[in-house]
């Protein structure tokens, strides 16, 4: 417990700890496969709109439920591919400039451990979720054989006020656990590619400044703060 | 001396034969006059009409003719032109015709005037002229009619003439008649009819309102005007096979600022229904982005997905959902059904109202961002 609390607020004291020690990937795989759980199961509730939308047209709960296993699916495996192996060889390969000297298992651990944020802010984004799904009016798709039909009623889903608050909300949880990730991505960083500090703010805040960056951009480009709700 | 006593015997003997002579002749001159022709106009009389009836005289003699009067009689035709009075001489091989007017205000049957021809020296020629009167108009039905007219719309009525009479007719002409009643074409020409012969006729038929339409038949016998009548109720009603758009699979939700009513519009009638057209009657005020569905033409037991946003005034639990189409004539129909909306305690809270989370979860997310900078400042503190 103890270890688990200087990983959230002491992470120096924590990678410190490890140093000398041969990286273990057991705890980090379970950090991501928790996070990568709490996003399918996020994924496959949206499916409750999708069934909703497809009823009419004829397909039925299946076409919903075969399209929430494939989202959910999605989500588990882009949990742990794009923010742990992605984002560690992101890391990797920017710190490599400032002559990090770490192998990739101690950078994959590093950043394994600190998904711990990035996890809680995927469950508190799940919880707002439960609440957002019942405010959410699901435009009726009644052919499926036009993809322009599909095509506007997902357009139409996505512009729905509830949906677009929830995107807002999620965007915000996520932005907000990721400066706590990256924060102890920092410390992690020193210790997996035996950087000084500066050198290893700059290898985090790069990719996670460019995935904090891509959310702004994306909520602006939608125009979620321009009254679109 | 006693033969020119005779003399004067025999002189008053040849004055007492030369006149019977004389007359001898010219009744065996008169002899040679027959009838040739004659002619009826019409053919055959309706009670009432009138008519002209022709006479052709020829002279087959060597001698010509004197002719002091001619004339046309009978107790019950009825001859309106005057007697040939004067005196006339026909040729030797000639012909001359007398044209007398008749009329016949008689029961149906068979009558013969006596054309009557008085000769000047001789006796005179009597002939019995045969002149049919059939009490019979002409029949007319009406072919085919909807079971029920439709105001405003268009309906093809089929009327057939026929002619049961032993002749021929002129002039026939079709109309159809009625308060508020508008046909196309306004009236059919047939002309000459023949005996045992019928004509179709279709008119397009659209009435107004509830009213009797009557198709007038027109036609000339000879010179006499006739008309037959027959009449067609009009009851304006639903047509049985008319469009008949049903709503089903109705579903109303609430979005936050309007509703959204999406559902199924089924033609259950007969005939096609033509631009098809969703929209909210009054208590509901149209909203972007669906005011109005337009689905188009919809064929029998077609049917069609449509969806319309509005809202309502007040604190309504119904509003009516108006659905037009035309028919193939463009007449609008109007149909309207009335839909439930969700009681106020059941719609969905709108988003960014009091009862929307966002103002929680903004807290929740404000209140991580400063425990998150505190435990960032804290980490780094510590170093």
């Amino acid at each position: 417990m103890k270890h688990v609390a200087d990983l959230l607020f002491a992470p120096a004291r924590f990678f410190s700890a490890m140093e000398g020690k041969k990286p273990g990937l057991g705890i980090p795989v379970l950090i991501a496969v928790i996070g990568a759980a709490i996003s399918a199961l996020a994924a496959y509730a949206m499916s409750d709109l999708y069934a909703g939308m497809f009823a009419a047209a004829g397909t039925g709960m299946d076409m919903g439920m075969f399209m929430g296993l494939v989202g959910a699916a999605g989500a588990f495996i882009g949990f742990i591919v794009i923010w742990w192996v992605v984002l560690a060889g992101a890391f990797y390969v920017v710190s490599i400039p400032f002559r990090g000297k770490g192998s990739f298992s101690r950078t994959l651990a590093a950043t394994g451990y600190g998904l711990v944020p990035t996890v809680i802010g995927s469950a508190l984004s799940a919880v707002s979720l439960l609440s957002y799904l019942p405010r959410i009016t699901v435009p009726v798709i009644r052919n499926i054989q036009d993809p322009a039909i599909i095509q506007a009623a997902i357009t139409k889903l996505m512009q729905d006020p509830a949906m677009q608050e929830y995107t807002l909300v999620s965007t915000a949880f996520t932005i907000v656990f990721l400066v706590w990730s990256a924060n102890i991505w920092i410390f992690g960083m020193k210790y997996a590619r035996e950087l000084n500090t500066r050198n290893a703010c700059i290898t985090v805040l790069v990719p996670v400044g460019i995935i904090i960056l891509y959310h702004l951009v994306t909520i602006l480009a939608k125009g979620f703060f321009m009254g679109g709700s | 001396m006693t033969g020119y006593r005779a003399i004067p015997f025999l002189l008053a003997l040849l004055l007492l034969i030369l006149p019977a002579a004389a007359a001898e002749q010219s009744q065996i001159a008169a002899a040679q006059v027959m009838v040739t022709n004659v002619t009826l106009n019409p053919q055959v009389f309706m009670v009432g009409d009138s008519g002209t009836i022709t006479v052709e005289i020829i002279n087959n003699g060597a001698q010509s003719v004197a002719i002091r009067r001619a004339t046309l009689y009978d107790e019950k035709i009825r001859v309106d032109s005057r007697a040939y009075e004067t005196t006339m001489y026909l040729g030797a091989g000639n012909r001359m015709t007398f044209t007398f007017t008749v009329s016949a205000p008689v029961p149906e049957g068979i009558y013969y005037p006596v054309f009557s021809l008085d000769f000047r020296d001789a006796g005179y020629l009597r002939y019995p002229v045969k002149l049919r009167v059939q009490d019979q108009p002409l029949t007319v039905a009406v072919l085919s009619r909807p079971d029920v007219f439709t105001g405003g719309k268009k309906e093809k009525v089929e009327v057939l003439v026929g002619n049961p009479r032993d002749n021929a007719v002129s002039g026939v002409t079709v109309y159809p008649v009625g308060e508020g009643i508008d046909a196309t074409p306004t009236r059919h020409f047939i002309g000459l009819l023949a005996p045992d012969k019928s004509q179709n006729v279709a008119f397009q038929i659209t009435p107004g309102k509830s009213a009797v339409l009557e198709f007038h038949v027109d036609y000339y016998n000879g010179i006499n005007p006739h008309t037959e009548i027959i009449r067609v109720p009009i009851d304006v009603g639903k047509s049985k096979i008319q469009a008949e758009p049903i709503l089903s699979n109705l579903r109303v939700e609430w979005s936050g600022t309007y509703y959204t009513l999406t559902g199924d519009v089924t033609n259950a009638g007969l005939e096609p229904a033509n631009a098809v057209v969703i929209t909210m009657g009054e208590g509901a005020v149209p909203q972007d982005p669906y005011r109005q569905y337009a689905i188009g033409t919809l064929q029998p037991d077609d049917f069609s997905g449509f969806e319309v946003t509005f809202s309502v005034d007040g604190d309504r639990t119904s509003v009516p959902v108006v659905i037009t189409h035309k028919d193939a004539d463009g007449n609008l129909y109007t149909t309207t059904y009335p839909v439930d909306i969700p009681a106020k305690g059941t719609r969905k809270p709108a988003a960014g109202t009091e009862e929307s989370p966002l103002p929680v979860i903004a807290g929740v997310i404000v209140a991580c961002a400063a425990v998150i900078g505190g435990i960032v400042w804290y980490s780094w503190r510590k170093r």
